[in-house]
């Protein structure tokens, strides 16, 4: 019982996406955090407000975290297709599998 | 990229990197504002020499003296976004004169001692500043909601009381010759490098306008003020 | 990350990258020590006796060398006091003479009376020496977590807790 507790709130700590998920993800954080970044700067240089420039950084960092942090549904659009189990199906080359490398820590 | 923590640490990670390079960014674009700080006026109204201790516990008894200054200036072109603080000081400059062998080189003033000085907050450090709550609505009102205040580096003083009265290590300072009044500022900025009154232009930055009294002598010291305690 | 512990060229890796990194901070925090000719080019605000120009956790970049001018009155600097080892940062406000020999007086802006009374006894000035440097860069906040961590003993344990309720929660 334990044991399944601990495996459901870990599954909700991890929040595990796909591949193709963490490249997007990864594509959004640093988009979006270098986006906010510039306009702070721009909006606080023109307006002459240093207060604005933090609040829009700040915000935008925040936004960026609330989009990127949790496993959304569309981080996992693209599930692996794992090979079946037992192998007892004609060992074919596997044409377009793509093994861990994009695994970063 | 793989679990919510990993996330958190890229995205944090990149953040910080982001912050800097706007914080540098920040910090730089102090250089593209020119500057054109100017002291219209700057005189002493009245001198005095007066005996008094160092604090109220001490027996020593010393030379103080006290000037009393008018200041017209206009340092409102050192506000800016990053500016924080505006510094502005006015130091009493004197040559020694019993120096005995020693030649000073004629732009070293070898004495220099704080008169006078003041804080002023930019309108996006107001809440910092070290005053009470009825004074802080007054300061944040006198803003009128903008970011920025050119008006709070106006300076017009007349007759300014001095904030310390100054004094010499050998305890001696009345008659002395060739005192001069000086000028100063320092920007404090959010972000970046300090700054102080510059003797030369640099690129948009000029040097201070005027920012020098005439030379004047200290009087004799003043008998009757005997009782007087002098505030070090 | 465990992993490396099964196969020990890649912990050894990982202790050669470790070290590198340990000995590259420290390589260029005293390198900028020489060039900046202070014993700590970068210093912490822990107290708020120059508000409101330095708050508490800002950092402070130091430099301690006089190339064109003296150390000269209006110059926020760093200050050792005889026999007592925490760094003070106060502006200068007077000074009486020039060279390795003059007199300074300094004082906390946000303080109403200079700092004779944080002197040494007998100490009636600071002298050149006294200074390990004179501020001349700021970047806010940054500072405040060394503070924190100083100041709330009980934020450690916690931290840790933290830490360990990660490695608890995470899948190898």
């Amino acid at each position: 019982m334990a044991e399944q507790l601990l495996e459901q709130v870990r599954d909700v700590v991890d929040g595990q996406i796909d591949f193709e998920g963490q490249r997007l993800a990864e594509l959004i954080a640093n988009v979006a955090l270098s986006v906010s970044g510039i306009i702070a700067f721009l909006v606080g240089f023109y307006l002459q407000d240093i207060k604005l420039a933090v609040w829009i950084a700040l915000g935008g960092t925040i936004l960026t975290f609330i989009v990127v942090v949790p496993p959304w549904p569309f981080f996992n659009r693209n599930p692996v297709k794992w090979l079946p189990v037992g192998g007892s199906a004609p060992r074919v080359q596997p044409v377009n599998l793509v093994l861990e490398e994009k695994i970063t820590i | 990229m793989y679990s919510s923590l990993v996330r958190i640490q890229n995205t944090f990670g990149f953040f910080t990197t982001v912050a800097f390079v706007v914080a540098a960014f920040i910090a730089a674009s102090d250089f593209v504002t020119p500057r054109a700080p100017v002291v219209n006026v700057l005189k002493t109204t009245n001198l005095q020499v007066v005996r008094g201790r160092p604090h109220y516990y001490s027996s020593k008894k010393e030379e103080y003296a006290i000037i009393k200054f008018t200041l017209d200036a206009d340092l409102s072109s050192l506000f800016t976004w990053n500016t924080k603080q505006l510094f502005v000081y006015i130091t009493a400059e004197w040559p020694s004169t019993s120096v005995s062998g020693t030649t000073l080189p004629s732009n070293v003033t070898s004495n220099q001692a704080v008169i006078w000085d003041t804080i002023i907050t930019s309108p996006s450090a107001d809440h910092l500043a070290n005053i009470g709550p009825i004074a802080l609505k007054k300061l944040r009102k006198s803003a009128a909601g903008k970011p920025i205040d050119p008006s709070r580096g106006k300076i017009t003083l007349k007759n300014q009381r001095p904030k310390y009265q100054i004094t010499h290590p050998s305890g001696k300072i009345a008659e002395t010759e060739d005192v001069t009044l000086r000028l100063h500022y320092n920007v404090q900025p959010w972000v970046g490098v300090l700054t102080w009154n510059q003797n030369a232009d640099y690129g948009l930055w000029n040097a201070l306008g005027g920012g020098l009294s005439k030379k004047f002598n200290l009087p004799a010291l003043k008998k009757k003020d005997e009782g007087k305690k002098a505030k070090a | 990350m465990l992993s490396g512990m099964a196969n020990p060229r890649q912990a050894a890796a990982q202790l050669m990258n470790f070290g590198l990194i340990v000995s590259t901070a420290f390589m260029m925090w005293k390198g900028l020590s020489v060039i900046t000719d202070s014993p700590s080019p970068i210093v912490v605000v822990l107290s708020g006796s120059m508000e409101p120009a330095f708050q508490r956790g800002d950092l402070l970049f130091l430099w301690n060398r006089n190339i064109f001018s003296e150390t000269s009155v209006g110059e926020i600097v760093v200050y050792n006091v005889k026999d007592k080892d925490i760094p003070i940062v106060h502006r200068v406000v007077r000074k009486f003479g020039t060279g390795s020999k003059a007199k300074l007086l300094t004082k906390g802006d946000n303080n109403l009376s200079d700092d004779t009374e944080l002197y040494a006894r007998g100490q009636d000035y600071l002298v050149r020496k006294d200074i390990i440097g004179s501020v001349v860069g700021f970047i806010p906040f940054v500072g405040y977590v060394t503070i924190m961590l100083s100041e709330h003993p009980w934020l450690k344990p916690v931290m840790l807790g933290m830490m360990g309720l990660v490695v608890v929660l995470q899948r190898e």
